[in-house]
């Protein structure tokens, strides 16, 4: 089974909620460290001006790159359910950092301190494991974002795209979110 | 008990942070401290926190909350202070206010308040009462938000109640979103979701603004810029289309209004000799004449359309007369008391279901009216309406001083033409050197005061100044109720720990110094007061509603504004002198006041840019309000202030001639004052208009430049004639440092 993240592209104002709820339930401080971040995709020329926003959390591929180049195997993918986790205790630290360099989302995240062990989005494994979902999705003010099983999802959702507007899709690394997503002038 | 052992408890509240928001907060808490926060999981629609609720435990905790009562040590300003005992501060404070009242009598004293939270009980009412007991006070009248809103409704509807519940947005074909961002700036929670819903439903929007907000980006599917402080202007010259191309709702306007052809002979230049045609219009507004045509067609002929006039445009000089210009337009396309239309208010109350007055009025033993109010000078060419109002009408509209004239007044006292010589300021969770007009004005005010009181939780830039700070609560920390402006439901705020150090409530504040002041009339408590206001409202059981956080009132339909008065205008006609929507104002008119005119009017504003004081300070600034802020509100909490700098938002042409890039450091000026912030460049924003959200930290420098990004060093302490307040109407100039 693989579960996925969905987003919807046309809803999302940028908020940043599931920021910031993010890092209260995780209870991360202000700093560089981000499970999740909301980027901004602004284009064009005034008065015609696109803006839309992407969320980038761990997309728990299905092809994790990160776990395969780490020498300490410290970052595994689930079976039962495909969520990518992090034995913090086995990863070498920053100055390893070859998760980091591999993944094209940059979602594996080091704090400030020095020799930071990797941490990242766990797609809020504790709560799924109570049959909740991941606190993100349940923080969006306007449900721009979702989470489940891709199957589930496709029957929830009509025209799942694997692409979004500033989103790079790796053949190789098969990221588990699916979109509704904006294209520029729609 | 071991921790292990302590269950987790899920604590309901509702966060009602002055963003005009309800929404509900699950506080986790352990061993009396919150861990964690969830919101609304499943609501239909979601009451769900934005980000400022999700960071709000950082608010709760934040080092700098004010733990004891202070008293100032160092200069005002100077933020120096020293720990008092309650017992200390409280002696002190009355000994102060007796002083003040048996010297200088009521008058000297001014209070000034803001919300903070927007909740029942804890909060200024109860320090009104107790300078009402004491003898009356000097009162300011004035709201920032909308008094240019309220002008226009009362003396056009002759009510404040205009506004339809948001779901009925579901049933509009047509929203214009008049320089309204309710995407950023909640105004009533689940607003963007229902924005959402409605787009996805086909409901066409299209977005008024100088800026390109993340309304305009996501919910639009227009954006139409347009320069600030001539809004007026555009929509006169939609009537103007109307008229010319015969598309009003005649039949409505006859049976409704009174005053259209008053209007008629003004905007077809009949008046006055100028035609305000859609030219006329781009000339002042920069929207293209087609543009302009184009929209006045779609609002006349696509019913029902909901023209939402958002209150931000109302906020500059002459503001009202936008107010009054939406108003005509929603009457003459007949969109008003009908589903899926709206009145064009001030996009505020609706329902008005506050438990405001009643939990007031049951907090304390008597309540007297404030002994001064109409014995002094009070305000002039104030609307009758003002005086029936339930809420407003308490003391608001025959205030002494106007709030944006209060440092004026403060320093000029009697010889500079007001009421009274002003020696005492009580303040309640407001951060004024911050958020009102002309910050270094205030500086000089509070400076010039015998005696400055503050409630507050932080040391805010504004509580630096004061002489004594009583240390208040949040939310978190007590029991309140909170009701919906424009959506039907109520709130309660559970207290879900223990006070932060020796901070108290407003309501236990109050109280003690009332005594300590003579005062034996606050006797009861936060329970028994609350049980008494919530049992003036439909809340059938008051302990499942302590349990649930949000009571929502099911209507059988969404709530329309004026359904009665246009269903049946015999029975029920509005509550204005003529029982019609006064496009004309008879009452306006016996004013004979040159720049309140009885029908709307598009009136130049200083500091526009034909002012001369533009080839100084060529940029207009707005003032808008900020996605991680609520006001001053929120401004120091790492979670959100990592999320991005005070900025001034700036457009790529303003920036090239200025040589500034995006992300530099600039600052913005003008006669009164200099303050440095980091320069946004954007395709997104009217060229010749600058943008510096409101609720910055003002942090002076030893040579006076704010180095804190508060854009009230560059506002002016000015107001329209009819009392809009006028932030947005400033002339800055900006340069790279």
């Amino acid at each position: 089974m693989q579960t996925v993240f969905y987003f919807d592209q046309t809803r999302c104002i940028g908020c940043s909620t599931c920021a910031v709820a993010c890092k209260d339930w995780h209870d991360i401080p202000a700093g560089p460290v981000h499970w999740i971040r909301v980027s901004k995709i602004e284009r064009g020329k005034f008065p015609r001006v696109f803006r839309t926003f992407l969320v980038s959390p761990c997309y728990h591929c299905a092809n994790p790159v990160c776990a395969l180049v780490c020498p300490a195997d410290a970052i595994t993918k689930r079976k039962e359910d495909g969520i990518v986790v992090v034995d913090r205790e086995a990863c070498l630290g920053s100055s390893c950092g070859l998760c980091l360099e591999e993944c094209p989302y940059r979602s594996p995240q080091f704090g400030p301190e020095n020799d930071a062990t990797l941490q990242k989005c766990d797609f809020c494994l504790e709560r799924w494991l109570e049959g909740k979902k991941p606190v993100c999705v349940m923080a969006c003010p306007v449900e721009a974002l979702d989470a489940g099983d891709l199957e589930e999802l496709k029957q929830k959702y009509a025209d799942l795209k694997e692409e979004a507007t500033g989103f790079i899709s790796p053949v190789k690394t098969k990221p588990s979110i699916v979109f509704r997503s904006k294209p520029w002038g729609g | 008990m071991s921790r292990e052992e302590q269950p987790e408890e899920v604590i309901p509240t509702v966060c009602a942070s002055h963003c005009g928001g309800n929404c509900l907060l699950r506080l986790h808490v352990k061993d009396g401290v919150i861990l964690r926060i969830e919101s609304d999981d499943d609501g239909k629609p979601p009451f769900r926190a934005c980000l400022r609720g999700r960071a709000y435990r950082q608010r709760v905790y934040h080092p700098d909350r004010l733990k004891f009562p202070l008293k100032r040590v160092g200069a005002k300003g100077e933020g120096k202070f020293e720990r008092m005992s309650w017992d200390e501060a409280y002696d002190a404070a009355a000994k102060e206010i007796k002083r003040i009242y048996e010297s200088y009598g009521p008058e000297s004293v001014m209070m000034l308040v803001s919300a903070g939270d927007i909740t029942a009980l804890h909060g200024s009412m109860g320090f009104y009462a107790l300078l009402n007991l004491l003898g009356g006070y000097s009162h300011c009248w004035g709201t920032f938000s909308f008094e240019g809103g309220l002008f226009a409704e009362y003396t056009t509807y002759g009510t404040t109640y205009t506004r339809n519940t948001r779901d009925d947005l579901l049933h509009s074909r047509l929203v214009l979103m008049w320089g309204w961002n309710p995407a950023e700036t909640i105004l009533d929670t689940p607003t963007t979701w229902v924005l959402g819903r409605a787009k996805e439903a086909g409901v066409k929007l299209i977005c008024i603004d100088p800026r390109f907000t993340n309304t305009a980006a996501v919910l639009a599917d227009e954006w139409v810029p347009i320069r600030p402080g001539t809004d007026a202007a555009m929509l006169i010259a939609m009537a103007y289309v109307m008229i010319n191309e015969n598309l009003q709702d005649q039949a409505f306007l006859d049976k409704y209004t009174v005053g259209f052809e008053r209007y008629k002979e003004y905007v077809l230049g009949a008046e006055d000799g100028v035609a305000k045609t859609p030219a006329w219009a781009e000339s002042i507004s920069g929207v293209p004449a087609s543009t302009i045509a184009r929209l006045a067609r779609a609002y006349a002929t696509e019913k029902p359309a909901a023209l939402i006039a958002g209150i931000s445009p109302g906020r500059t000089a002459y503001g009202e007369q936008y107010h009054r210009a939406a108003i005509a337009l929603a009457a003459m396309t007949g969109n008003v008391g009908i589903h899926g239309g709206d009145a064009a208010g001030r996009s505020y109350a609706a329902l008005g279901s506050f438990p405001f007055l009643q939990v007031w009025m049951s907090m304390i033993d008597r309540q007297v009216p404030n002994p001064l109010l109409m014995n002094l000078p009070h305000r002039k060419y104030a609307p009758e309406a003002y005086y029936r109002d339930p809420l407003w009408g308490y003391g608001t509209a025959p205030g002494h001083v106007n709030r944006f004239e209060a440092a004026d007044a403060i320093l000029k006292g009697k010889a500079g033409g007001y009421p009274a010589d002003y020696k005492m300021l009580l303040m309640v969770n407001t951060n004024l050197v911050n958020q009102y007009g002309n910050t270094n004005k205030w500086v000089e005010a509070l400076r010039s005061l015998d005696f400055v009181l503050i409630l507050e939780q932080l040391m805010t830039p504004t509580a630096k100044f004061a002489d004594i700070i009583l240390p208040t609560n949040t939310f978190m920390e007590r029991n309140d109720m909170t009701f919906g402006e424009g959506i039907p439901m109520y709130g309660f705020q559970n207290k879900a720990i223990e006070p932060i150090g020796e901070s108290k409530s407003h309501l236990e504040i109050v109280s003690e110094l009332a005594k300590r002041l003579g005062i034996n009339d606050f006797n009861k408590t936060e329970d028994e007061i609350l049980r008494a206001g919530a049992a003036n409202t439909p809340i059938p059981n008051f302990e499942e509603f302590k349990k649930k956080g949000i009571h929502l009132l099911n209507l059988p339909e969404p709530y329309v504004a004026f359904k009665d008065e246009i269903q049946d205008p015999e029975k029920k006609p509005f509550p204005t002198p003529s029982g019609k929507i006064e496009i004309f104002s008879q009452e306006i008119a016996d004013w004979n006041h040159p720049k309140i005119p009885p029908i709307p009017k598009y009136l130049e504003t200083w500091e526009s840019r034909n002012d001369p004081l533009a080839k100084k300070y060529p940029l207009q600034l707005t003032t808008s309000h900020f996605w991680r802020r609520a006001h001053s509100t929120f401004d120091n909490v790492p979670w959100l202030r990592e999320l991005g700098p005070q900025h001034v938002l700036i457009s790529t042409v303003d920036a090239e001639t200025r040589g500034i890039n995006d992300g530099d450091q600039v600052m913005a000026f003008n006669d009164r004052g200099k303050t440095m912030v980091i320069a946004e460049v954007t395709e997104g924003i009217m060229p010749g208009v600058v943008d510096i959200p409101e609720g910055a930290w003002y942090d002076p420098d030893e040579n006076g430049v704010d180095r804190g990004g508060c854009c009230n060093v560059l506002t002016k302490d000015a107001r329209s004639p009819g009392g809009a307040f006028c932030t947005s109407t400033t002339l800055v100039e900006i340069k790279k440092v």
